[in-house]
């Protein structure tokens, strides 16, 4: 749920990286911070968090122009995955406006990827959301390990595995070179505002 | 309650984070109280143009404190705008600040004040130890319930240590009485329907501070006491009188702290009987009540296993038969063991017994569940004893 701050004049809108540990959440972010410095407001909050980090950041996205003559401006989280960090996850999940999933393309961790895409609808349930509506892009990162010899799951596997009934955009990206990170939330972002549009009639 | 405040409600549906969001969003400058019915005093935390600059919340300052707040997890809190003039000291990102708080109570580095924060160590508590008695009270007296309160399974409505001096009457459900120990909490005694929470004493004096904790189990229906009134009958008795009911609370009290002696160990039953002698035999025929004027008595239950020190009495308690009041101890289920020096005052039963009789129903039901609790917690005392034994 946006919220609107008529003080600052800003939509406020929160968009959400989701994914199993160690997928690639964090490094998404990291990227997003370094390569569209301009755009980012105030600093990166990074909480050590067991096994992965939490990352936090506000964003004005350019481009988007303004709505009814108000900024638009993203907070990007990622969250944590393990199951003790609820609190955490409960901050971060309510009024979420848009979710990226990274998946992880090694062939080790199917299962984990299709757990945690489990996990994350029954997340938004809680909070009142359907998976099926909320706007959610898919990412299948890691791509880049192939060249290493590492096996990888074919794209279509993926596919099958995690969107045979989501049918949500998906791309493939590699987030430590930055390859697919920006395309991934630009799409995320386009889903976002269209769903509030959508919401609450501004297109009209 | 000054009229600047602008935004009050429940921990329980907004948390810390959210309502730090909410002042940060809004830039706004004030001061955030939040209260807890398991603190003392309430926390503070002072924001200029929407971040934190300084908190205070129990002996703790600065981002320590802001910190200790996540952990409460159940409250009130209210904003009050106004112009802040602490020395800034947290200079930390308000975001930072709450997803480390976040994290700092998911990881539990922060202890958690709230509902949650016994009830998990009570299941582990509870497991593997034999079954805690429970004990239900007389038909409850409506007459006095200025209110009622519900409480979830797990949740403790009071806890050891805390100051408080509410007196509650189980209209619904059970709730444990659990004593913290070295080797981790040890529930005591189960109170069902119409049974009391917090004892006598809490008339005595004003902070009066709860001696265990008490803890729902499965969902619980209290009936919260009107005990300004009940203070007043107790004020209104005669000074002797009050003495005595203070005097058998103690015998409670001294029961459930010998439970926990039995259980960590600690306990020295030899060193209470030593250089005694015995003045009244467990069983004996005896009919008058007596105050202990000089030396002092213990009393002493038989048992299989051996004599179990169950309370002593130094000067000014009192022992012997009580005729209105089934304390489960001397003359028939308890020995008196008695320094050399004992002298003892014989006293007026029939005088107490008067007074009893003239108390309000709500007041005799009290008096009455806290002999039960004599009469239950010695059987504890001694099933831990024989434990030890073994």
């Amino acid at each position: 749920m946006a919220i609107f701050n008529l003080k600052k004049r800003e939509i406020e809108c929160k968009i959400v990286y989701y994914g199993p540990g160690r997928c690639g959440k964090t490094t998404n972010l990291e990227f997003i911070f370094k390569s569209y410095k301009k755009q980012v407001r105030g600093e990166m909050v990074s909480i050590n968090t067991e096994g992965d980090r939490t990352l936090f950041f506000d964003f004005l996205p350019m481009g988007l122009g303004k709505i009814r003559g108000c900024d638009v401006r993203v907070q990007l989280y990622t969250v944590p995955g393990q199951v003790k960090y609820s609190s955490t996850r409960k901050l971060v999940l309510r009024g979420v406006d848009g979710v990226v999933f990274v998946a992880d393309s090694l062939e080790v961790r199917r299962e984990k990827n299709m757990l945690s895409l489990k996990d994350l609808q029954s997340n938004l349930k809680e909070y009142g959301k359907s998976i099926f509506k909320v706007p959610l892009v898919m990412q299948y990162n890691k791509r880049d390990l192939a060249e290493q010899g590492i096996p990888l799951m074919p794209l279509e596997q993926m596919e099958r595995d995690l969107n045979r009934q989501l049918k949500v955009p998906s791309f493939p990206a590699s987030a430590v070179k930055g390859a697919g990170v920006g395309v991934t939330l630009k799409e995320c972002l386009k889903l976002t505002l269209k769903a509030l549009q959508k919401e609450f009639k501004w297109a009209q | 309650m000054s009229a600047n405040k602008v935004l009050a409600g429940s921990l329980k549906f907004l948390t810390l984070g959210e309502v730090m969001q909410i002042l940060g969003g809004n830039a706004s400058s004030g001061i955030l109280r939040i209260m807890s019915r398991y603190a003392n005093e309430p926390g503070v935390i002072y924001f200029k143009d929407g971040n934190p600059v300084n908190a205070a919340c129990s002996g703790r300052s600065g981002l320590d404190a802001v910190y200790s707040l996540f952990g409460w997890t159940d409250g009130e809190f209210e904003f009050h705008q106004e112009q802040v003039d602490v020395e800034p000291v947290i200079n930390k990102s308000r975001m930072g600040i709450i997803l480390e708080g976040l994290k700092m109570v998911d990881d539990g580095q922060i202890e958690k004040l709230g509902p949650d924060a016994i009830g998990t160590s009570r299941m582990a508590a509870t497991k593997g130890e034999g079954v805690v008695p429970l004990m239900k009270g007389p038909l409850v007296d409506y007459m006095y319930i200025a209110d009622e309160e519900d409480f979830f399974d797990g949740e403790s409505i009071v806890e050891e240590g805390k100051h408080g001096s509410w007196i509650w009457v189980v209209l619904e459900g059970v709730v444990e009485i659990v004593k913290n120990t070295d080797k981790g909490p040890l529930p005591i005694v189960r109170v069902g329907d119409g049974g009391f929470i917090g004892s006598l004493s809490s008339f005595l004096i004003q902070g009066h501070m709860r001696t265990a904790t008490v803890v729902a189990v499965g969902n619980v229906q209290l009936g919260v006491l009107d005990s300004q009134r009940l203070a007043q009958e107790f004020a209104a008795l005669s000074a002797e009188f009050r003495t005595f009911l203070i005097s058998i609370d103690r015998r409670l009290r001294q029961l459930n702290q010998r439970v926990v002696d039995y259980y960590t160990g600690a306990a020295d039953p030899a060193s209470m009987i030593n250089n005694r002698v015995p003045v009244i035999k467990q069983g004996a025929d005896e009919e008058s009540l007596y105050q202990v004027a000089g030396g002092d008595a213990v009393v002493v239950r038989h048992h299989e296993k051996g004599m179990v020190p169950l309370v002593s009495l130094p000067r000014g308690e009192y022992f012997g038969s009580v005729p209105f009041m089934e304390l489960g101890q001397e003359p028939e289920y308890a020995s008196v063991l008695a320094s050399k020096d004992l002298k003892v005052k014989k006293i007026d039963a029939g005088k107490f017994k008067n007074e009893y009789d003239n108390l309000s129903t709500t007041f005799k039901n009290m008096v009455d569940h806290m002999a039960a609790a004599i009469s239950v917690t010695t059987g504890v005392v001694c099933a831990y004893h024989s434990k030890e034994s073994r």
